[in-house]
């Protein structure tokens, strides 16, 4: 069976990174709305209910898109695209504030609008909703290595024709419960990336099953220096490999941790 | 594409799968006052309360449903690639609620469940968490499926595991008024949804394995609605449905079974049996329909494996148990056929498993005897 899927759109939307590091282009400049000006990218209607991750979920899916700013209208539920969505901690603070409004005043003083992010699906299925996206939706929160099994889900749900297109996507935000969780490990990096992968030949391989093809490592450097974007960063690493290759002149690149096989290898023979 | 269940292990209020099956057979009602610290603040009065939860409860239920299944099935993680796949609704997010309230941090580590496979199942390759709501263990399978097919593992184990968090009651505390004392699917006067502990675990393997199996997965359906936030939609569900049938290569006409998903909510009954009778019913098809969660609560992300468990058992007996709580159908639910007061003798060809969740998201699976 093929190997390969092959990227469409990709996209890295860290708000306050310097993306210099990354290249000179155009994609590398863009500037990122942070949470609270994600309406600067995606129109205001709707998104008053929406917590941060949600929110910088639908700015990196939106500009993976190629999308113009503002509000687009959602089509009819398109059932040949897919979600894969991957996170720890999205839902974290809603669920923290929901408890302690229950301890400090009552469970009649918690808010529906919350209902939605009480359960950790709530960043995909947001997605879904936002863009009309009726395929397959999949919330992956399997820790550090949540990206590599989105992007293996992701290669399944095309290979099974359960999908003709998976927009994967990786988010953490950096809220006052997010960050105590994390604490310990590297400062946690507020943001999102994500690739849309389709199975149709297209200019950029993204290789994910064994046998990989020979490539060197994605430069470490850039991802480091962003903060530990935990459930996101192998989503963000991808998105940042398909940069590379596709707009600045790299060959192919391995993702994958230091001392270990890579998961993907991007660019490259189909 | 099909596959075989070769080991299923459960865990809810009325006991492991045994136990449970044969209250289900009794018409029993696991129901009881909840007992959550929070009792009097959340608006919610009872629930289906499993043995041995309590703080990472879910990843303990999640250990022995894993541990019973592998054994059963004699998985050997020495020789096979064995992949673990495991569905939840609100991973160990009581967890995060008592870290709020108290200032105990849990280690990030267990907001998901690899320590808790890997403990039981040193040997397994992978662990992914897929956190899919109320409809996560029918993702978790479909994606077994999809793993087996493309060669990715030589077995999955397929689990799922879920207690109750103070957030998901305040959930339903806000919305129902008074407070449900049990779940009545599919009655004319159903008063909403309670939680249930619960886990599950199947072992799955190629259609071609040898040695003994259970049943045999005909296929898994998968949608989303991407219609609202939390309600359901016919059309998204009818969608999932059509999408099983279509990927087992079977005709909704041959369905006799349904093990409905039947919530209790004044959403969902009504929109489940709208998109039955139009996937099934408009196809010529008239199966016999039960439901479980009025008598062991919605299990949240465990509830698709608890169904896969009971209409496994349903094909093993040729026994259905009956619809706890229903007494008279909902208007909606005229011209269906439900299990109501007694079990019923019935030998499936081919059953029906559904699952709908938060955010719109659905599957449905088809099972028949291996």
């Amino acid at each position: 069976m093929t190997t390969a899927l092959y990227a469409t759109g990709w996209s890295l939307h860290l708000p306050g990174a310097d993306l210099s590091a990354a290249g000179t282009g155009k994609w590398a400049r863009t500037e990122a709305a942070t949470a609270d000006r994600a309406a600067t990218l995606l129109g205001r209607k709707g998104l008053l209910s929406k917590d941060p991750a949600t929110r910088l979920a639908l700015c990196a899916v939106h500009r993976a898109l190629g999308l113009a700013p503002g509000r687009h209208p959602v089509p009819e539920p398109l059932p040949g695209t897919a979600v894969v969505a991957c996170s720890n901690l999205g839902n974290v603070e809603t669920v923290a504030r929901v408890a302690r409004t229950v301890a400090e005043v009552g469970g009649r003083a918690v808010s529906v609008l919350d209902a939605p992010g009480v359960s950790s699906n709530v960043v995909s299925s947001a997605v879904a909703l936002w863009f009309g996206f009726g395929g397959p939706n999949m919330m992956i929160c399997s820790g550090a290595r949540s990206g590599r099994a989105g992007l293996r889900t992701a290669a399944l749900l095309l290979a099974a024709g359960r999908a003709d297109r998976v927009v994967l996507v990786g988010v953490e935000p950096a809220d006052e419960i997010a960050l105590a969780l994390h604490a310990g490990a590297p400062p946690l990096r507020a943001g999102a990336a994500c690739v849309v992968l389709t199975a149709h030949p297209g200019p950029l391989a993204v290789h994910s099953r064994p046998p990989l093809p020979a490539a060197v490592p994605v430069p470490s450097g850039p991802v480091d220096r962003w903060g530990d974007s935990y459930g996101a960063r192998d989503v963000v690493t991808l998105a940042l490999a398909a940069h590379l290759v596709a707009d600045e002149g790299h060959g192919p690149l391995a993702v994958g941790d230091p001392d270990d096989e890579p998961f993907a290898v991007i660019g490259g023979a189909s | 594409m099909p596959a075989l269940v070769t080991g299923s292990a459960v865990r809810t209020c009325l006991g492991d799968g045994r136990r449970t099956f044969a209250a289900l057979l009794s018409g029993a009602c696991g129901a009881v006052p909840l007992r959550h610290p929070a009792r009097a603040r959340l608006n919610v009065s009872h629930g289906y309360h499993a043995a041995g939860t309590g703080p990472f409860g879910a990843a303990r239920m999640l250990s022995a449903c894993v541990a019973e299944a592998a054994a059963a099935s004699g998985l050997d993680t020495d020789r096979r690639r064995v992949t673990a796949l495991v569905g939840t609704g609100l991973r160990e997010l009581g967890a995060v609620e008592e870290f709020a309230l108290s200032g105990v941090r849990p280690p990030r580590s267990r907001l998901h469940f690899a320590e808790a496979v890997r403990r039981v199942l040193p040997g397994v390759t992978d662990v992914i968490t897929v956190s899919n709501a109320c409809s996560a263990g029918g993702h978790v399978l479909a994606l077994a499926e999809d793993m087996l097919a493309q060669g990715d593992a030589d077995a999955v184990v397929v689990a799922a595991a879920d207690t109750m968090t103070q957030s998901m009651l305040a959930m339903i505390g806000r919305v129902s008024d008074p407070p449900t004392t049990r779940v009545r699917p599919f009655d004319r006067d159903r008063t909403g949804v309670l939680l249930g502990d619960g886990a599950a675990a199947l072992v799955v393997e190629p259609a071609d394995a040898s040695g003994p199996a259970l049943a045999r997965v005909a296929g898994t359906g998968l949608s989303c609605d991407a219609r609202h936030e939390t309600a359901p939609d016919v059309d998204g569900i009818c969608r999932a449905m059509r999408d099983a049938y279509a990927r087992a290569g079977r005709e909704p006409a041959e369905t006799d079974l349904v093990i409905a998903h039947g919530t209790g909510t004044a959403l969902n009954d009504p929109a489940e049996c709208r998109a039955l009778r139009a996937v099934v019913g408009a196809a010529g098809g008239s199966p016999l329909i039960t439901a479980v969660k009025g008598a062991v609560g919605h299990t949240s992300g465990a509830a698709a494996l608890v169904n896969a468990d009971v209409a496994i058992r349903c094909l093993a007996t040729g026994l259905v148990p009956p619809v706890a709580g229903l007494r008279t159908v909902l208007p909606e639910g005229a011209g269906l056929r439900f299990a109501v007061e007694d079990f019923v003798g019935l030998q499936p060809r081919l059953v029906q498993v559904n699952a709908f969740g938060f955010g719109g998201v659905n599957a449905v699976s088809l099972l028949e005897a291996p």
